[in-house]
């Protein structure tokens, strides 16, 4: 009897002991867990976004700031970038898969893909389908295309359209890519949205009506129509990882509204959470306080390019008197009314490679010296610009500041669709005229490399509007085109080639933009990635 | 019986009217007839009024934006300051505790200063810091020329082609009509756009001419090109009639040359018809340039027209509607003043006529 009751008491405790592990070990994972940003905040269901305008669903099309904003949470790339704020976004990450082993001096990327991977349609995700999606790239004459064309086996594929891409193998979970050369900027490359993954066998078209299945937290609805919007459900198929979350929101409509007023207004009449409507500069104030408003700094400069083979801009005292005689601080006041902060530099100060340069004090009479020494007064200048409000503007004000140093110009306006490739012809020889770059990667590579090495002038298409070549930038820039990490030192190396090509005046940078963003009042968890600009897989209602 | 003989003559009517009133009957000609009729319509002499002191403002604009608004056309004044405000101002913008935009100041451009700034700035300022004032004067003149420039090659064309058409009929005929038909089967304006848009990249360089593409003969010729059919056609028709009456008859059988017949037996009968066009259709053409201007195949920016100033100033239509209202209300004056002197003298002329500048 007396053993019997030993045995209960004995077993009480245990329980009771077991209980209280128990109770501590869900307390303990409880603590572990990471706090989520909706801890005090309402559900967010469903997120209601109106935006101007988007290109493609469809990753091997897509190439404008809206599709890139919407598609990166539908489908992921083997690496990312962290939905984070700050410069953090610029860190790449595992996306699919791990982050590559470089090998063989930067030319060869080895990387595993995650296992039990799917697509939104419940198919398995394989490494073979890199390769396809990078043959439907070039099958499909994706915009993208020049980012890999560095592949061994990529410019002889992009030719033929046929055989196979020799470099990129795969086997198993594993993927091998081999460069041709090394090139410090390929990890950023392998995140751009063009190397999502796509299943072999999607089809070699443009795909935004039936978009294919997705690899990431959200998948595109049904019916999506890219000029009156779309919706992202959730995919029930992805597992969130320590880099790309589940998303707040269990839904996102994305409803494409021209017209920034009738975009705020659906916003303020709580019709929408959010629009990036470009809000004209004198209506900020009304605004502001009918809803939050946020500013976005995005990593683009705008700029003035001077054809250094034509004259008069091939005197450097020419680039240089313009550099001293445009008004940047009055562009960017007429232009976006403030909304944009004014820049002598090539790249963005979002960029750790970033040095921020003063070569060019405005002085109108040094500049009108100049010209005079240079024997160009009363050249004629033809400056073009693209018939869109702010080029337009810009361009205007611009042949005012030539005029006033002693040029004669002459304004021309070409349609928005024919500008750069009309600009970009070397028939062309277009003197000088307005554009602005916004990355495609954070690497200064897309902006040395593709706007101011002059090894990769060509005729057609061209992006060096300026037509600059010179032996020792262009040597520095493929020398920096090696190291695959963007370190202390080699950033200081770019920001030298930096102050030697404005030392050359080739351009006369005047601007970085900021884009005014605007939510309803009761959204809050607000975070702005700094590549893709707002991310919405991690808002909150108040 | 026998007939009983007559003492009528063709002066007869004289004659009696002499003999009753004393007084004799003075012949007058269609013109002075026309006038007596126009001098009635007060309307009408308003609306001339209203076109002439427009047209003249338009004329002396190099004067106004030279002594008294110190400026030109195209000079941006960003920095400059006006009876104490900046002519451009950015808004200041801070941002809160949640980074939300707190606008601390408001920011625009100048608003008009009437005549509180010594003539500068009088109708404010554009988005460039640009005199609204010298660019509507400006603009104004270049719509005019283009206006009035266009409708007399228009009406010029059409009346030689409709005299040629109507003279000879059969294949010259034949090709004028099809060429009227073929221009006709496009909308006016997007053939204007689309003639426009081409030649404001690179002018027009062909056949030993050349045009620049910011020479204002570009809106010009393309305006006068696309309404020649709409002048052309109604006159071919009333000289077709004309070419079957007595009198033009009577100019072949005495052996009169075609080039005489043309221009001294039908022109005559078809200038009044021909006038009325050219009025109306110089309002037709302002509107025209305003819409192909606004849409960028007009007027070549930095110069000014009416429909360059609206399109420049549309982005700002709430916070700066003046930039928008001024050359639009200009617009309608002018189209209104034209229009409606325009059907005065059609009445005037030819009070049956059905004249309508009609697309």
């Amino acid at each position: 009897m007396r053993s019997r009751q030993g045995l209960i008491r004995l077993l009480s405790v245990l329980a009771l002991m077991a209980g209280l592990a128990l109770m501590t070990a869900a307390y303990a994972v409880s603590a572990n867990r990471p706090q989520s940003p909706v801890a005090h905040t309402k559900s967010v269901g469903t997120f209601r976004a109106v935006i101007d305008t988007i290109d493609y669903l469809d990753t091997s099309q897509a190439y404008t700031a809206q599709s890139l904003w919407a598609l990166w949470t539908v489908y992921e790339t083997l690496v990312t970038y962290r939905h984070v704020a700050g410069a953090a976004g610029y860190q790449v990450v595992p996306g699919l898969a791990s982050l590559p082993k470089i090998s063989r001096g930067g030319k060869v990327y080895t990387l595993t893909l995650r296992k039990g991977l799917k697509y939104s349609n419940g198919k398995p995700i394989r490494a073979a389908d890199f390769k396809c999606t990078m043959k439907r790239d070039f099958l499909t004459a994706s915009p993208g295309v020049g980012f890999y064309d560095t592949i061994v086996g990529a410019k002889k594929f992009e030719t033929s359209l046929k055989g196979d891409i020799g470099g990129i193998k795969t086997k198993g979970r594993t993927i091998r890519i081999t460069l041709t050369s090394p090139r410090g900027d390929f990890l950023t490359i392998l995140a751009e949205p063009f190397a999502a993954l796509v299943p072999c066998g999607t089809a070699n078209q443009d795909l935004s009506a039936n978009p294919p299945p997705a690899s990431g937290p959200y998948k595109i609805g049904p019916n999506p129509d890219k000029n009156r919007g779309f919706s992202l459900v959730r995919n029930k198929y992805f597992k969130p990882t320590k880099y790309i979350p589940r998303g707040t929101p269990n839904r996102v409509d994305v409803t494409i509204v021209g017209d920034a007023d009738a975009a705020v207004q659906r916003v303020i009449s709580g019709q929408a959470d959010y629009t990036n409507a470009a809000i004209p500069p004198e209506r900020i104030g009304t605004v502001s306080n009918r809803g939050q408003l946020r500013l976005r700094k995005s990593a683009n400069t705008y700029y003035f390019w001077m054809n250094t083979r034509v004259y008069p801009f091939n005197k450097l005292k020419v680039r240089q008197a313009v550099n001293m005689a445009i008004d940047r601080s009055a562009l960017v006041k007429a232009v976006w009314g403030g909304l944009g902060v004014t820049t002598e530099n090539i790249l963005p100060p979002t960029y750790p490679s970033y040095r921020k340069l003063t070569l060019y004090k405005r002085n109108v009479a040094k500049a009108r010296q100049l010209i005079n020494q240079a024997g160009a007064k009363g050249a004629d200048v033809t400056v073009w610009g693209r018939q869109v409000s702010d080029s337009q503007q810009s361009t205007t004000l611009y042949a005012s500041y030539l005029s006033a140093i002693g040029l004669k110009t002459t304004l021309k306006f070409l349609p928005r669709s024919t500008y750069y490739t009309t600009i970009g012809n070397s028939d062309t020889k277009a003197q000088t005229g307005w554009a602005r770059w916004l990355e495609d990667y954070p690497h200064p590579l897309d902006w040395f490399d593709v706007l101011l090495n002059g090894r990769n002038i060509v005729h057609e298409n061209n992006n060096n509007f300026a037509y600059y070549s010179n032996a020792k930038t262009n040597r520095l820039i493929d020398g920096l085109k090696k190291p695959p990490a963007l370190t202390p030192a080699v950033n200081k190396r770019w920001a030298n080639v930096e102050k030697l090509i404005m030392q050359q005046a080739p351009w006369a940078p005047w601007s970085n933009r900021t884009f005014p963003e605007f939510f309803s009042k009761n959204m809050g968890c607000i975070s702005i990635q700094r590549l893709y600009g707002i991310d919405f897989m991690k808002v909150c209602r108040k | 019986m026998a007939e009983p003989a007559t003492d009528f003559t063709l002066d007869t009517a004289q004659v009696l009217a002499e003999e009753e009133h004393g007084a004799s009957i003075v012949g007058r000609s269609p013109w002075y007839l026309a006038w007596r009729r126009l001098r009635r319509n007060y309307i009408a002499f308003i609306a001339l009024f209203v076109f002439v002191v427009i047209a003249v403002a338009c004329s002396l604009a190099p004067i106004y934006a030279h002594h008294i608004a110190h400026t030109a056309p195209n000079a941006t004044h960003t920095e400059d300051i006006v009876n104490g405000k900046q002519v451009l101002s950015a808004p200041v913008i801070g941002t809160d505790a949640q980074g939300n935009v707190v606008v601390e100041k408001a920011g625009g451009v100048l608003g008009p200063t009437w005549w509180h700034a010594h003539g500068r700035f009088v109708l404010g300022a554009d988005g460039l810091g640009r005199d609204v004032a010298v660019r509507l004067l400006y603009g104004g003149l270049n719509s005019l020329k283009i206006g009035i420039g266009s409708a007399l090659i228009c009406v010029m064309v059409a009346v030689l082609l409709a005299l040629l058409a109507g003279f000879y009929g059969g294949w010259v005929d034949w090709i004028i009509t099809r060429s009227f038909d073929l221009i006709w089967a496009f909308p006016v304006l997007l053939l204007a756009i689309a003639l426009g848009s081409a030649l404001s990249i690179n002018g027009f360089h062909h056949f030993g001419i050349s045009i620049s593409p910011h020479s204002l003969w570009i809106p010009t010729l393309v305006i006068s090109y696309v309404y020649v059919p709409y002048v052309g056609r109604p006159l071919r028709g009333q000289i077709l009639s004309l070419r079957e009456k007595e009198f033009i008859e009577a100019a072949i059988g005495q052996g009169a040359s075609p080039l005489r017949i043309m221009f001294s037996d039908l022109l005559p009968n078809v200038a009044s018809t021909a006038l009325v066009f050219f009025t109306l259709i110089i309002a037709n053409n302002i509107l025209t340039e305003a819409g192909l201007s606004f849409l960028g195949a007009g007027v070549q920016p930095p110069n000014p027209s009416w429909g360059t100033v609206i399109q420049e100033g549309q982005e700002r239509i709430i916070s700066a509607p003046w930039l928008t209202l001024a050359p639009g209300i200009a617009i309608v004056l002018t189209v209104l003043s034209l229009n409606i002197f325009g059907d005065g003298l059609r009445d005037a002329l030819d009070p049956r006529a059905k004249v309508r500048v009609e697309h």
